[in-house]
């Protein structure tokens, strides 16, 4: 079902995205962005740059069908994500997105081979399949031989790449990153970097947010945020 | 992977809290079965003794009853064409098809007697049978042995100077029904004289009943056969007392079988007492199922707290997964698989445990020590109780969490 879109054709559109939290009894309204208009091509790695309360998370959620745009709508693979049923839109995100959170969240009671698989637990597909793909991607971010254990069993970085594996094992067309090395040591934030570069060099489409300028120097594109609007 | 390995997982994980919901449903389950198990056996124990206490059905001859007006005064009606009922007749009573369903059949005769100069009713009766059927009556003195032996009423024992007033110590009386419990006996009395001629003959007076307030107390019981010699009326009987045991049976029917077997007889079921009956089973049973009610709903108040608890505490966790792609329904489903197996385990734990209550509990609330029985059906009622109880007091829960928006989810943390 997937559309392969050509290089220079965008891939993810951004267009006239608007974000207002209305407000409710303790807080005014606050607009979080406002008429943002971003184009990214596939296989493209994209880095979003911002101080804190620029917006950068609530753009990333947007893109990665979880959080409604006030206005403007955003069109991935030529599909619009917010005019797609609820149900419909948890089905896109398992199909289209690959989602690294800056804290991780892996499931502390599953080990790292069903960290890796716990997005296909949904899927109709052998558990044999299962296995060998999650196998496959912890071989991938060098987790192979850490597949039995738990996610408190492993170092910081491990705990990021085992985050990433477990956004690629669906093979999604664009990965989408919050500040994956922001709880990480230089070091450790190095090698997870590393494996997001390996991907891209695989034409896996990238979508950061970072603080980091060492990371946005390595990406294609940096696009900066201030207030909510692009600067 | 499937969504249930990581409804179990998460089992694993939170084993305190899947063993807290699981005693909680335990202990609902456990107490509705005990209460259930407790009062069915009781409903079965009060049912058989109301059963036993006194008859239900009565046969008399068939008769056919002319009542005469007379120039507007109304005279004495006229009873003509009498059929008799015999020895055999009582007997023939448990020749019908449900036999089983009769616990007591009690054949009288009724005739009066001349008694010191005074006209007495005197009743032939199979003591057995009677003393059975009349566990209400106390009884000063010793049940009849031979055929001189009488019993004799309260009313006619003062009128004959048999008896004397005295205090509680010094009354010796018999309860016939079981234990006998001094604290019960209200009539305070001594026989002071044993001897009685009856109808010309001598009697032993082996027993007075105490007062009853009924027609006994106007009565002189002696053996069937040596009244119906007295009374000249051998192989005679007035009526038949029948007491059916009809908890649950259609007494209607009883009555026609007996009818059936009896075409001399007019059978009539005593309808007061057999709806006294069945009110008394049915207040029990209203009873229990209210408590049950009360603590089920109780339980199911608890598992309701602890899953909202439970949803606010796995925020994060259900929004990654939201996250990552799964649907509202996925998330529904792997939290209803974990309710469902706690709520099998409690439901299965519960009825375990409420069996085995009752069966402890049993001997201190039944009296003639009912036998406990053990309900397989409960234990299918009691699962499947368990299971409704835990879904739809999640449920709220369950679609809530399925509905958390997943960035606020993860922005939670």
């Amino acid at each position: 079902m997937r559309l392969c879109a050509k290089l220079t054709m965008s891939f993810v559109t951004i267009e006239k995205v608007t974000k207002v939290y209305e407000a409710d009894g303790e807080s005014a309204a606050v607009k979080v962005l406002s008429d943002v208009n971003i184009e990214i091509v596939e296989g493209e790695f994209v880095c979003l740059m911002g101080p804190s309360g620029s917006g950068k998370s609530t753009l990333l959620t947007i893109v990665g069908a979880m959080n409604h745009p006030t206005t403007g709508r955003v069109l991935v693979d030529e599909i619009d994500v917010y005019g797609l049923a609820d149900e419909r839109r948890a089905d896109f995100r398992r199909e289209y997105l690959g989602f690294v959170f800056q804290q991780h969240h892996l499931m502390p009671y599953l080990n790292s081979l069903e960290n890796a698989m716990l997005p296909l637990a949904t899927a109709s597909m052998s558990t044999k399949e299962k296995r060998e793909r999650a196998m496959n991607v912890l071989d991938k971010v060098g987790l192979a031989d850490k597949a039995s254990r738990l996610p408190n069993q492993l170092s910081g970085g491990e705990q990021g790449r085992l985050a990433i594996a477990r956004a690629i094992v669906n093979e999604p067309p664009l990965i989408l990153a919050d500040e994956p090395t922001g709880s990480l040591d230089t070091k450790t934030g190095h090698e997870v970097m590393e494996v997001f570069l390996k991907l891209n060099a695989q034409r896996q489409t990238v979508f950061m947010v970072t603080h980091n300028p060492e990371n946005s120097a390595l990406a294609h594109r940096i696009i900066n945020i201030v207030d909510g609007r692009i600067a | 992977m499937r969504i249930s390995t990581i409804a179990f997982a998460n089992l694993k994980r939170r084993k305190g809290k899947a063993v807290f919901l699981t005693i909680g449903i335990a202990i609902g389950i456990g107490t509705a079965v005990a209460l259930l198990s407790l009062s069915s056996s009781i409903k079965e124990e009060i049912g058989s003794q109301l059963d036993r206490f006194g008859a239900n059905i009565i046969v008399v001859p068939q008769s056919n009853n002319l009542s005469l007006d007379y120039g507007g005064l109304s005279v004495s009606s006229v009873s003509f064409d009498v059929k008799q009922l015999k020895n055999e007749d009582a007997k023939n009573v448990l020749d019908i098809p449900f036999r089983n369903r009769i616990s007591n059949v009690s054949p009288k005769l009724l005739g009066a007697v001349a008694v010191e100069g005074r006209d007495v009713l005197l009743a032939g009766v199979d003591f057995e049978s009677e003393l059975t059927l009349k566990r209400w009556w106390h009884i000063a003195g010793r049940k009849p042995e031979n055929e001189q032996d009488l019993l004799v009423g309260y009313e006619v024992a003062r009128a004959l100077s048999l008896i004397e007033s005295t205090t509680p110590a010094t009354a010796q009386h018999v309860s016939h029904g079981g234990s006998h419990d001094p604290a019960e006996d209200k009539s305070q009395f001594k026989i002071i004289r044993d001897q009685l001629k009856v109808a010309g003959k001598d009697h032993n007076v082996a027993g007075v009943i105490s007062q009853t307030g009924g027609p006994e107390d106007q009565m002189i019981f002696g053996s069937l056969a040596h009244v119906q010699s007295l009374l000249n009326k051998p192989d005679q009987l007035s009526l038949i007392e029948v007491s059916a045991l009809c908890k649950d049976c259609p007494i209607g029917d009883i009555v026609a079988q007996i009818s059936e077997r009896l075409p001399q007889a007019k059978v009539s079921a005593i309808q007061q007492s057999v709806r006294a009956r069945s009110e008394t089973v049915e207040r029990l049973t209203r009873f229990s199922g209210a408590v049950a009610a009360v603590v089920l709903a109780i339980g199911a108040l608890m598992i309701f707290t602890t899953m909202m608890g439970s949803v606010i505490e796995r925020t994060k966790e259900i929004g990654v997964l939201r996250a990552i792609g799964f649907r509202r329904t996925h998330i529904i489903k792997g939290l209803m698989i974990e309710v469902a197996v706690i709520s099998v385990l409690g439901g299965v734990l519960g009825w375990g445990a409420g069996m085995l209550a009752s069966w402890f509990a049993l001997p201190y609330f039944a009296e003639t020590g009912v036998a406990f029985e053990f309900q397989p059906l409960l234990a299918i009622v009691a699962v499947a109780a368990g299971l409704i109880i835990g879904t739809v007091s999640s449920f709220y829960p369950i679609v809530r969490a399925s509905r958390l928006d997943p960035s606020e989810a993860v922005r939670y943390v």
